[in-house]
């Protein structure tokens, strides 16, 4: 099963996104460009906010460091210079976690991170934030066992399976393939590292430029996440575009 | 000293300090673009140096384990106070099967085996639980008195995150066990039970910040650690509780599991200039805290060569799309040198 999206749902924001992934629905909504605070105002660039709510109770130091390095990429694609002295807006709220999250036993915050930021940037689509380039992120498992097969984009019990694991990656490639993002905890080597990059780039970038038989794909589970963006971008500006083919 | 896109206003000229608060982006280019044979810092370093680690231990004398770190202006305190949990009050305790195997060999097969069992019992049961203090004046962004900001819950998300992901606290030397008396004499580990648990409360109070204050915090919670003894805790039968004895030789060292030592990296985004149309860029290791602030893609690297041979335990990377694969490699390399040098100044006062 791919991800699934729907946008622009929520009216009273500029821009929103559903996505539901593996038993994780994460609820994006961002307002912007809007007035920002005198205090975060700077001259020459807009202000970017990101906010994350749990899923049940109010945020703790892992939402913090979630928002964080959210905000740190988000703002490295935003065009923060061509809005300067703005705000734009994010909240993410976790709408549910898969059953077996809160007994994985690893680090909770990288199963979530690569849902976050694939939300986040459907929302800023949907709000039609400026943005300099598109962001796709995923998460790898590398079992502990000799030999093991790497799981790309596991579910939550796909890794209560896998256990015990060796180490786990999340990836976050920019439209023109260059590493956005990296966490990565465990024991790993460098090899293993670059093996995991390397997978994670062929699912987050596209195979070369744009191929011709772009519609004839068929989205598996491997499929490509650039792909899948690109058919979520599709079916919104056909969407907006219903009033001038409506007849 | 004045950077190539200065030059054609050359009357106005502004001394050092002053340069450096009205563009410091260009200052920190200027520096760096000036010589490129040398490619020194504002600081007098060179891109790939690392400030000197300066540790000293077991200053704090009312707790279990102290350290205090230097890096550059970048102080830190670092305190490990041990606190016990009943085991009834631990609520659930998930005591795997695993553990009672690994009671008795203690050898390094049956380390890799059980990996990962660890990090789940000492996150259910909370046994690490690690606080940062910023606001004591030690940055001007850091007022005295407020809430934590959200820089330092980060900092504490992270450090707990490491404190988990490297099982750097074995659950063995947490752990109050007991064994009841047998008919037969002789102690049978099979009915041992689990009596407490301690607690270990890691503060961390930075009285200067000067950059980097992840890697000052790590190292001085990892100081700390290696400096912490835990005095022998004991079930008593009669009094039903659990007794510690007051004898400082029956006291023993915390058993760590390597030497997981971070090195912070910044990437500095030189700007275009008119007359080479590419883009420069610069890893700066150890970054401070003028470097921090026109720096936004941050790389920190965890490796641990305690094992003979390098292992990477953690890689954070974020805020932009300078380093790629070549350059983490090289990264990582750096780590594995400063890793070297942070052993030395640690096993010197441990």
């Amino acid at each position: 099963m791919g991800p699934e999206v729907v946008l622009s749902h929520l009216h009273r924001a500029d821009g929103s996104a559903t996505y539901t992934h593996n038993g994780y629905c994460v609820i994006g909504s961002v307002n912007g460009p809007i007035e920002v605070l005198r205090k975060d105002e700077q001259p020459e660039e807009a202000t970017v906010e990101v906010n994350v709510r749990p899923a049940a109770g109010v945020g703790s130091p892992k939402e913090r460091h979630l928002e964080t390095l959210l905000h740190n990429t988000l703002r490295s694609i935003i065009l923060t210079r061509s809005i300067p002295r703005t705000l734009v807006q994010i909240t993410l709220q976790i709408r549910s976690l898969p059953e077996e999250d809160s007994v994985l036993g690893v680090n909770t915050s990288l199963t979530l991170l690569p849902h976050l930021l694939n939300t986040s940037l459907l929302a800023l689509l949907s709000a039609s934030i400026p943005l300099s380039t598109i962001l796709t992120s995923v998460l790898i498992a590398i079992p502990s066992s000799k030999n093991a097969i790497p799981l790309l984009s596991p579910t939550a019990k796909d890794l209560l399976r896998a256990k015990p694991l060796r180490s786990l990656h999340v990836f976050a490639f920019s439209g023109d393939r260059k590493l956005l993002l990296n966490e990565s905890y465990g024991s790993f080597g460098y090899e293993e590292w670059d093996d995991a990059c390397e997978m994670a780039e062929e699912v987050c970038c596209k195979e070369g430029g744009v191929e011709l038989s772009e519609g004839m794909e068929v989205e598996g589970q491997q499929g490509n996440l650039e792909e899948w963006l690109r058919q979520v971008v599709k079916r919104k500006v056909e969407r907006e575009q219903r009033w001038r083919t409506a007849d | 000293m004045a950077s190539p896109n200065m030059s054609p206003q050359s009357a106005l000229s502004f001394p050092r300090p002053i340069f450096a608060v009205l563009s410091p982006h260009p200052f920190l280019q200027a520096h760096l673009s000036t010589f490129p044979k040398q490619q020194l810092r504002a600081n007098g370093r060179a891109a790939s140096t690392f400030r000197p680690l300066g540790v000293h231990t077991g200053s704090l004398t009312h707790t279990n384990g102290s350290a205090v770190i230097r890096l550059g202006n970048t102080a830190v305190v670092c305190g490990v106070r041990a606190e016990l949990l009943k085991e009834e009050d631990a609520g659930q305790t998930p005591v795997p099967a695993t553990t009672i195997i690994r009671a008795g060999n203690d050898n390094e097969e049956d380390e890799e085996i059980d990996e990962g069992d660890d990090s789940q019992e000492l996150s259910t049961l909370r046994l690490l639980v690690p606080n940062i203090e910023l606001a004591t004046g030690s940055a001007p962004q850091h007022i005295p008195g407020s809430a934590p900001s959200t820089f330092a819950q980060a900092l504490v998300a992270r450090i707990r995150a490491l404190l988990l992901s490297t099982q750097l606290v074995r659950m063995s030397g947490l752990t109050i066990w007991y064994t009841p008396p047998t008919t037969a004499g002789a102690p049978n580990d099979e009915v041992r039970v689990v009596k407490g648990y301690w607690v270990l409360y890691i503060d961390t109070v930075f009285l200067s910040l000067d950059g980097n204050a992840f890697d000052a915090a790590w190292l001085a919670i990892l100081a700390a650690l290696r400096d912490t003894r835990l005095p022998h805790a004991y079930w008593d039968e009669e009094l039903e509780t659990i007794l510690c004895s007051d004898d400082p030789v029956q006291a023993k060292r915390l058993p760590l599991r390597g030497l997981p030592v971070p090195s912070s990296f910044a990437v500095f985004e030189g700007r275009m200039d008119d007359v080479k149309d590419e883009e420069v860029n610069w890893v700066l290791s150890d970054p401070d805290a003028f470097e921090e602030s026109v720096c936004r893609e941050t790389v920190c690297v965890v490796v641990d060569c305690s094992d003979k041979k390098a292992r990477i335990r953690t890689v954070e990377k974020n805020g932009g799309g300078v380093v790629d694969r070549d350059v983490m490699r090289a990264l990582i390399k750096r780590a594995v040198e400063r890793w070297s040098d942070c052993e030395r100044a640690l096993s010197e006062k441990g």
